[in-house]
């Protein structure tokens, strides 16, 4: 039984990292109104950097690096897309999915094939991304920069009107979403498993979108979420003699589905940003 | 004047066909990515080496076509000029047989299936040989007694190999299990990575799987623990670790069919009865985990050292009896085979009377479990 919880936790730990690294950027990006769908796509790219600079380099952290830099910039035609052009963020960001995942497939052809030569422990990447949820957590709650981030997602006037320009703030956030994403792409093919395949993020990046909505945009939550939904996919494959493997992988969603139709019956705020998902438009009255 | 452009355009056009009549356009889908370094790939190093082979052969490929959407991709490649189509996926077979009946003069070829029609061949490089002669080696190399296999979906196929593989094992190690997970996709590095996790954590200490990564294999030697390569020569993704494993050449039987093709012995019309079952005689299928060595020099000392008493062999190092086995099988008669009765299913039914081998229609529907296998088990007849 001991052997079950702590096998069960320590893999619920691993699958839930890269959910987690990513989800808590997608959580940075909603909260400050901006719905980025494009998180498997940041992910695939990130994690085809992070191969390609380790791999040549021979050092694994330049691909971290690589990785993160490379998520940034992918997320930045996006937000031109969606904060400054106003363009239908749902649209753009599944445009960016779509992008990443063939980006990433076309030029990571020559890296196939061919394990990482220096791989990193999967164990740093775990204590990285419960770290990260802690400090994003207290940044987010308890400093003046995270109450204006937080502000441009429920009530953008009111920043604009205490002089700090909206666009900014969720330009910083949507690249920061992306940076996450990247990172989260690197811990795939630098220790999850340490080589490049087109496809390599295999939905991940949706999981981590639904992870955002499942922990109510709460970083901490997120952290809880991600163990929960990793515990359930190991499981899936402990379990599979006595339960269903496709009603357990389903099970993230079914939850997200429940959570969400929880918070519509009870009262007062969903949880979700107020102005999530809305393009910020300079002196009109929503 | 505008007219007079699309007249000279639809001649050059023509003559430039003409011009390349003597070439043969043959095309190929693919259910997963090229860079998959299993199914796919291996598809795909056949139709390189087909092109190379034959002078005459122009080809081209799509990739990740999903099961459901083959059809409409076969549209596609027929608008395109293919002649030949080679439809590399079980799934696809439906798909097939419907474009098949739209387009009477393309040629189609079905890897796997087993519904043909005059314009639909199917073939088949099998490892069913392989997955025993694995079987015997994983049997020897495992100390818990637990074998731990990371199948796709449950399909004869894949139930077929299973079988083999358990029947291997066990006639080393009576006592031994196959503990099977299913991942329900044949590429998803996530699900493979966790499945194996997964059986690791059962106890499994040697691994066997069959979907389209590595990823078993690399999960596998981080833990230090001995697994087999499969499809593609993945020995290079855990030198140390991958004993052996299940190669195919595909090309063997892609230059064998556009050959026949291109001299006119196949045609659109008489396929009906065309099938290619190629094994280990016909060179369509190697053991190992790297191309030209059957074992991993590093594994052949403790294969040596184990020894067991078999019925036709008797006193035997499991590495003299996979090589015995391995010549055997590789006899245009096939002197031996690994679903030789008498063989009695997990639940104790016999399915293979003494004196008796399973014909290739049964083989290629097989559902029964043998003994020693161990997991969820689809459709398993009672």
């Amino acid at each position: 039984m001991e052997d079950w919880i702590w096998t069960t936790l320590v893999r619920a730990l691993a699958f839930g990292t890269p959910i987690l690294l990513a989800g808590l950027g997608e959580i940075y990006a909603e909260r400050s109104g901006v719905v980025n769908l494009g998180v498997e796509g940041m992910m695939a790219v990130g994690a085809l950097a992070a191969f390609a600079a380790a791999q040549s380099s021979g050092s694994p952290y330049l691909g971290l690096a690589a990785a993160v830099l490379v998520g940034a910039l992918i997320a930045l035609p996006f937000a031109v897309a969606s904060i400054t052009l106003r363009a239908n963020q749902y649209v753009a960001g599944l445009a960016l999915t779509m992008l990443g995942l063939g980006l990433s497939g076309l030029l990571g052809k020559p890296y196939e094939g061919a394990p990482l030569a220096h791989p990193l422990p999967e164990s740093g990447f775990v204590v990285a991304a419960l770290v990260l949820a802690v400090v994003l957590w207290f940044f987010l709650r308890h400093t003046f920069t995270g109450l204006v981030l937080r502000s441009a997602g429920e009530n953008p006037e009111t920043v604009d009107a205490m002089g700090i320009n909206v666009y900014a703030v969720r330009y910083g956030a949507v690249v920061f979403g992306g940076a996450m994403a990247g990172l989260a792409g690197a811990f795939l093919s630098l220790a999850y498993r340490p080589s490049w395949a087109d496809g390599i993020t295999s939905g991940l990046g949706w999981i981590a979108v639904a992870l955002a909505i499942f922990a109510a945009w709460h970083p901490l939550k997120a952290v809880g979420a991600a163990l929960l939904f990793g515990a359930l996919y190991h499981l899936s494959y402990r379990l599979q003699a006595v339960v269903s493997p496709e009603f357990l992988k389903a099970m993230p969603y079914l939850f997200v589905v429940l959570v969400l139709s929880l918070s519509a019956l009870r009262r007062g705020p969903s949880g979700a940003p107020e102005a999530l998902g809305t393009p910020y438009v300079r002196g009109e009255r929503r | 004047m505008r007219k007079g452009f699309w007249v000279t355009l639809v001649v050059l056009l023509g003559a430039l066909g003409f011009a390349q009549g003597d070439k043969l356009k043959a095309c190929w889908i693919y259910v997963g990515p090229v860079g998959d370094y299993g199914w796919s790939h291996a598809h795909d190093q056949g139709r390189i080496a087909a092109e190379k082979a034959l002078p005459w052969l122009e080809t081209q490929y799509v990739e990740s076509v999903p099961e459901a959407q083959a059809e409409a991709y076969i549209d596609r490649l027929v608008k395109q000029g293919c002649e030949v189509i080679f439809a590399t996926s079980f799934g696809y077979m439906d798909s097939v047989l419907a474009a098949a009946r739209k387009h009477p003069d393309v040629i189609f070829a079905h890897a796997t299936g087993f519904k043909r029609a005059p314009n639909v061949a199917t073939y088949m490089a099998d490892f069913y040989q392989l997955y025993y002669l694995n079987g015997l080696m994983a049997g020897a190399l495992t100390k818990t007694g637990k074998v731990g296999y990371v199948g796709a979906f449950p399909i004869p196929e894949l139930k077929r190999h299973i079988s083999a593989f358990a029947l291997g094992v066990r006639t080393v190690n009576p006592d031994a299990e196959v503990l099977v997970r299913w991942i329900y996709e044949w590429y998803n590095p996530a699900a493979a990575k966790e499945a194996t996790e997964a059986l690791i954590a059962e106890g499994a200490d040697v691994f066997a799987f069959t979907e389209d990564t590595p990823t078993v294999i690399q999960v596998a030697a981080k833990k230090g623990l001995p697994s087999f390569s499969h499809y593609s020569p993945m020995k290079r993704f855990a030198p140390d670790q991958v004993v052996s494993g299940q190669l195919v050449h595909w090309e063997k039987i892609y230059i064998d069919f556009l050959a026949k093709v291109y001299a006119g012995v196949y045609t659109n019309k008489n396929l009906q009865d065309v099938d290619y079952w190629w094994l280990l005689p016909q060179g369509a299928v190697e053991l190992g985990g790297a191309y030209g060595e059957p074992v991993n020099p590093k594994f052949a000392g403790a294969l040596k050292a184990k020894k067991l008493n078999h019925p036709v062999f008797g006193e035997i190092s499991v590495y003299d009896l996979v090589m015995k086995e391995l010549a055997l099988m590789s006899d245009v008669e096939l002197a031996a085979d690994p679903f030789q009765g008498p063989i009695k299913d997990r639940q104790g039914k016999l399915r293979v009377p003494a004196g008796l081998r399973l014909t290739k229609h049964e083989l290629e529907t097989m559902e029964w479990a043998a003994p020693g296998v161990k997991g969820p088990w689809p459709n398993e007849p009672k």
